[in-house]
């Protein structure tokens, strides 16, 4: 037809052209890169690449420390998902129903998702140093206080000493995912926030008209049901951004990964490996299996809301 | 208006929040706390929020100006009844008196004289701009492309980007470090910025933008003589700027944050570190209470910017930050 025609046509390819390019270079051969690299022993500087099949990926299904990696992250991730996604529902609950002041808990509650968490690891670990932190010393002016001693776990501490939160190896997973959860909860609250403003109203005069009385009813026939994509969304983003857990095991630790490796997440693992020890074939091996797990978040998630898709 | 009546329900749900709000809070607290105490009173755990503010000396200004075998031999000159010891006592008083500040003052000036906070701030002002420049170049033709001209290929085109969405940029992190070190290029700006120069998010993002943007505009700017490449710059990117300002926000605060590419690339010169690896650095130095006071100061510096412009505009900032909800 017209010029102009041709000229967008042209133009088309012209624009996504310098994209596509980086893209490919970019994105898509390094993804085949990595999947070649996971079943050799490369090293940056070392002698030419040899093939070894699975070998890697054997390593880290039978070594103790690839075992100490899974459960770290495992720990982390199952331990994280669930928690700043309730307690996000239940702060964006509590502040959606509030009379006043709901945009000051907003506020202070997403503040952990904007500040660098690098520095925010830092200055956790200060907080709860064992004795100049203000996390211990704040505990500690609780010991005389009768009714705490009822639990056994305060009264011991109390006669023994707090925790080593960072440098006990049994509180140091535990403690990487408070701070997680610290960070995550608030991005969680925004996002429900922003579902129960679209839930309408009339839903729950309607409920109540067919005998939903107490709030519990009100929430688990109308709230709960209505926010469902939101939850799918929150629960595949919390599931990934847990999987990527890292500055928080860097900021606490000045050298490896917490006590007997207790907080040897997975991304700090691949770092470890393939960065700092220049054990590229085994790092990328780490690689593929975080990747495998991102993806297969990532496609559950649109399985699931393509079947909702259907009957919505 | 009816008066905010007492109700049971409403002050709990306030307490509940209330305490959630201080744990949240605490770490800030903390951080700026300490950024204001002297090294005793974080030592000691002490001093409220602002801590005293007692002058104290500066022992790292003694250090660097302590007096040197010229200016003792000097003051002997002009003082003769003194042995050396006693000179350099004096002079050495003299230093300490100069060298006296408050906490406050102490730590912001020493997190800024004991390690090169400000390279580290510009160093991560140079990445994130042009980062989000480099992004907006690439992305908005392609995204332009995509929504409003016919192709062959565009529905191929737009399903590798939707692919791409998917991959994570830790799972390829290897094979690029790897690319950049062949290429010499590790340890340069260009390895910040080059893996982040395509945003496949930003790319679908305004492309779902520019799709609600009339077809007429652009025949329009067609009609009167604009080229396409005119027609992006001058006819798409003003329509596009409330997209564009909240991906900005999305780009900066990730990139301003980021930590794991900066370790990756960044292996040992200091004058590239971005401001989250300057910190870690400074960390290194490890232990007693006169470091503590610096560092939070570091953190608070490096925190602040992002935290107040988030106060100053809540709404675009949390718009941008869940931007990646729509991935």
């Amino acid at each position: 037809m017209t010029t102009t025609t041709v000229a967008a046509r042209r133009a088309g390819w012209a624009f996504v052209a310098p994209a596509l390019t980086l893209m490919v270079l970019i994105l898509l051969l390094p993804i085949a890169g990595a999947a070649l690299l996971s079943f050799t022993d490369y090293s940056l500087g070392g002698s030419a690449p040899a093939w070894v099949g699975l070998e890697n990926y054997e390593k880290i299904l039978t070594q103790s420390r690839y075992r100490a990696m899974l459960e770290a992250t495992l720990t982390y991730v199952l331990t994280v998902t669930p928690l700043s996604i309730g307690l996000g529902l239940g702060a964006a609950l509590l502040i959606h129903s509030l009379r006043w002041g709901g945009a000051f808990y907003k506020t202070v509650f997403f503040l952990p998702a904007m500040a660098t968490l690098m520095a925010m690891s830092i200055v956790w670990s200060f907080a709860l140093h064992p004795t100049l932190g203000v996390v211990n010393a704040t505990l500690g002016s609780f010991c005389g206080t009768g009714w705490l001693h009822q639990w056994g776990w305060f009264d011991a501490a109390c006669r023994n000493g707090f925790p080593l939160w960072l440098g006990d190896r049994s509180y140091a997973i535990w403690t990487v995912c408070f701070v997680g959860v610290w960070q995550g909860f608030g991005f969680n609250m925004v996002l429900y926030l922003a579902g129960l403003t679209s839930v309408p109203r009339e839903l729950y005069n309607a409920a109540e008209m067919d005998g939903a009385r107490t709030a519990w009813d009100r929430f688990r026939l109308v709230t709960w049901p209505m926010l469902g994509p939101t939850t799918v969304f929150v629960v595949t983003i919390t599931l990934i951004r847990s999987f990527q857990v890292f500055d928080i095991v860097e900021g606490f630790y000045e050298q490896g990964a917490g006590p007997s490796r207790s907080a040897y997440v997975i991304l700090f693992a691949m770092y470890e490996k393939g960065i700092r020890e220049n054990l590229i074939g085994i790092g990328a091996a780490i690689a593929m299996i975080f990747l495998a797990c991102v993806v297969i978040t990532s496609l559950v998630q649109q399985r699931i809301l393509e079947k909702k898709a259907h009957y919505a | 208006m009816i008066a905010h009546r007492f109700s049971v329900a409403e002050t709990l749900k306030h307490a509940v929040l209330m305490v959630g709000a201080l744990i949240v809070a605490l770490p800030f607290y903390v951080m700026l706390s300490t950024s204001l105490k002297s090294p005793g009173e974080i030592e000691r755990n002490e001093g409220g929020f602002f801590g005293a503010q007692a002058v104290m000396t500066d022992e790292y200004c003694v250090k660097r100006n302590e007096p040197e075998r010229a200016a003792i031999e000097a003051a002997r000159r002009a003082q003769p009844g003194l042995d050396e010891t006693a000179v350099r006592t004096a002079l050495l008083a003299t230093v300490r008196e100069n060298c006296a500040t408050r906490p406050a003052i102490f730590n912001y000036v020493s997190a800024f004289s004991e390690a090169p906070l400000l390279l580290y701030l510009l160093n991560g002002i140079i990445v994130t701009a042009s980062i989000f420049l480099l992004q907006v170049i690439v992305a908005l033709p392609a995204a332009y492309a995509l929504a409003k001209l016919k192709f062959w290929g565009r529905d191929l085109v737009f399903g590798l980007v939707l692919f791409c969405l998917l991959i994570p940029v830790h799972a390829i992190a290897l094979p690029l470090y790897i690319a950049l070190a062949k290429l010499g290029l590790t340890n340069s700006y260009a390895a910040l910025v080059i893996p982040w120069t395509i945003s496949v998010f930003g790319i679908f993002l305004m492309r779902q933008f520019f799709m609600t943007v009339p077809d007429d505009l652009i025949d329009a700017a067609r009609m009167d003589g604009m080229g396409e490449f005119s027609i992006v710059w001058k006819v798409m990117l003003p329509t596009a700027i409330p997209a564009l300002l909240a991906f900005a926000i999305f780009s900066v605060v990730s990139h301003w944050n980021d930590y794991f590419w900066p370790r990756v690339v960044v292996t040992g010169d200091r004058s590239l570190f971005t401001p989250p690896l300057g910190l870690h650095e400074f960390r290194g130095g490890g232990g007693d209470g006169s470091l503590y006071g610096p560092m939070m100061a570091s953190a608070t510096v490096i925190v602040a910017p992002l935290v107040v412009a988030f106060l100053l505009a809540q709404r675009r900032f949390i718009e941008g930050i869940t931007l990646s909800g729509m991935k």
